[in-house]
């Protein structure tokens, strides 16, 4: 399996059903095609201060509890995330478009149930895809999380939908 | 072993047994795209695949119904954008300026049985109520599709809602979607074909099954069905479409990884109150609660029949002088029948603004609360800040609770008034 491990530290713990418009309010996404123009809203409503901390850790990682991302179809939502330079995002559990959406921007996206409870604001977490756990180098403690389905691997893999469907259609 | 509606059209139109978990690939008979979302598969398409060619005219639709008329001169310069899109790939199918939500314009013009219907939209699993597979995706997905007219779908497992006996007077498809989200909660049926099914079904129009399906979402379902029958029949027909029909139920022996019972007789009007779609109450505990706004509309509650009652109730009386009504109709042809109807005179003459069809207050763009106000809304979803200040309250009910409540100034229960 060719996905590296991602490790960095937790920037915030968002809590069950945090919805899109929490991420980004439709307010802002009709106004602006520049993801990284509109990154600066991102959870503004509930999280005034997500996009200046968000640029003072390399790569961090979000963790959620269950549903994150539940709402719209709004690609926006994972985009300015990515936008925000997060590597991945950790939660118990995704909903469905949102879980889409991720993997087709190159937005690694892991399922792991424990994790909510599990993780502290500035932890530093290790993704290891090998293994499929999740370390918790801050407490010393690990997680298995659900191994990501083959195709999304190789979603990941080619950085998204469009290269990989750029690829298989050569 | 008997298949469930999802398992069925998936069947059919990939040319397999598909089975829940599988992943397979079909061809998208329509796939569409607001202002919201549009744009941004537009941008992914060229960005990403170097191309702006759709791969079938016919099966693409575009759709400003978020913010149109538009507001402001940005999302003036992105309906451009969006427009000389469709111009250049000749894309008939390009809505606008108050034609209408996009759910609507679909149901009316492109959804059948056994179609797979792809939008980028989370409530695309409106469709489901003519037995097409509907559902939402983001615009990386929607830009695929538009270039290359086929997507991949997990097969997803089916929750069965059998919903029998005679729904109460005043008590209609959208309480029996809020009860089904008050009993399994916003994630209750995520990944899942949520298949509604029963005599309340069948009994029902198909306006009033749209609201169910439109609402699957809500409890995270992938698409919301309902069986084709008759009702679906003439309601193709009306639209110039019956050749498109053609019958489709889940088998007998179908198996289904969830299974909830609903007695309809002992449904009642609720509320979901701030700020989540699974929070219900039944109206008589938010009965007395003042109002500052009520809106009757949007892809969920503004269609004709929704409308009507709407009118029905309001007529001959006047909306409290310490609330606005704001209605709009889920397409121009809606508006239209209600006009002929006279249910919008009825509506202005009560005191209503009616705006040109269109989204308008569900997503805060072109109507918008201001700090501390409490709405109640016939829309599908009440998330903070949905309505454009984060500071205001959204309510959702059906519509007789909305309409008497717009008349009394606060929520009012109609079985207690009527």
């Amino acid at each position: 399996m060719a996905l590296k491990n991602i490790k960095s530290k937790v920037l915030r713990i968002y809590p069950p059903d945090t919805n899109t418009d929490e991420v980004i309010s439709g307010k802002y996404k009709y106004d602006e095609l520049d993801l990284k123009k509109l990154a600066v809203h991102a959870f503004e409503s509930i999280d005034p201060t997500f996009y200046e901390d968000s640029q003072k850790v390399k790569n961090p990682i979000l963790v959620a509890a269950n549903n994150f991302g539940c709402g719209s179809s709004r690609e926006q939502a994972p985009q300015v995330i990515l936008a925000c330079d997060v590597s991945c995002i950790i939660a118990d559990s995704y909903a469905r478009i949102f879980y889409r959406n991720g993997f087709n921007i190159g937005l690694p996206l892991i399922e792991c149930k424990d994790i909510s409870k599990n993780a502290k604001q500035g932890d530093e977490l290790e993704v290891d895809f090998d293994k499929n756990v999740i370390v918790n180098h801050t407490t010393g403690k690990s997680f298995p999380f659900k191994p990501i389905p083959e195709f999304m691997q190789q979603l990941l893999e080619a950085g998204g939908l469009m290269p990989y469907l750029k690829a298989k259609n050569k | 072993m008997g298949k469930t509606l999802a398992e069925k059209i998936l069947s059919e139109k990939s040319g397999t047994e598909a089975i829940p978990g599988d992943i397979v690939t079909v061809p998208v008979d329509f796939v569409f795209s607001h202002d919201g979302t549009m744009p941004l598969a537009i941008q992914q398409m060229e960005k990403e695949l170097g191309t702006r060619k759709v791969f079938d005219p016919l099966k693409v639709g575009g759709i400003c119904d978020h913010a149109s008329p538009s507001p402001s001169e940005q999302v003036s310069n992105v309906q451009i954008f969006m427009r000389k899109f469709a111009r250049e790939n000749n894309m008939p199918y390009f809505f606008e300026n108050g034609d209408g939500i996009c759910h609507q314009i679909v149901a009316e013009k492109f959804s059948a049985p056994g179609k797979i219907i792809i939008g980028g939209d989370s409530h695309t699993c409106t469709h489901g109520a003519l037995a097409a597979f509907g559902t939402g995706m983001g615009s990386t997905d929607v830009g695929a599709i538009m270039a290359y007219g086929t997507t991949w779908l997990r097969v997803p497992e089916s929750f069965k809602f059998q919903i029998d006996g005679e729904l109460p007077e005043h008590v209609t498809s959208k309480d029996v979607f809020l009860h089904i989200v008050k009993e399994i909660t916003a994630d209750g049926a995520t990944y899942m074909s949520m298949e509604f099914t029963g005599s309340t079904v069948k009994n029902m129009t198909v306006d009033s099954r749209l609201v169910m399906s439109n609402m699957a979402i809500e409890a995270g379902g992938k698409v919301g069905l309902c069986s084709s029958d008759e009702k679906v029949r003439q309601f193709l027909a009306k639209h110039g479409r019956e050749n498109e029909y053609k019958e489709l139920s889940a088998d007998k022996d179908a198996v289904y990884k969830d299974e909830l019972h609903i007695d309809a007789s002992k449904l009642v009007p609720y509320i979901a109150y701030p700020h989540r779609v699974d929070n219900v109450k039944p109206v008589t505990d938010f009965a007395g609660m003042e109002l500052q706004q009520v809106c009757i509309g949007s892809c969920t509650n503004g269609r004709l029949e929704d409308l009507k009652v709407a009118a029905e109730i309001l007529k001959g009386k006047k909306v409290h002088k310490d609330t606005r009504l704001v209605v709009y109709a889920a397409s121009r042809g809606v508006m239209m029948e209600a006009m002929k109807a006279g249910y919008i005179q009825t509506l202005i003459e009560a005191g209503a603004a009616v705006c040109p069809p269109g989204c308008g207050f569900c997503i805060g763009r072109t109507v918008a609360l201001g700090d501390g106000e409490k709405v109640l809304s016939t829309q599908n979803r009440n998330f903070k800040g949905r309505m454009g200040n984060n500071k205001s309250e959204i309510y959702l009910s059906n519509v007789p609770v909305a309409a008497v409540s717009a008349i009394y100034g606060k929520v009012t229960d109609p079985r207690e008034v009527l």
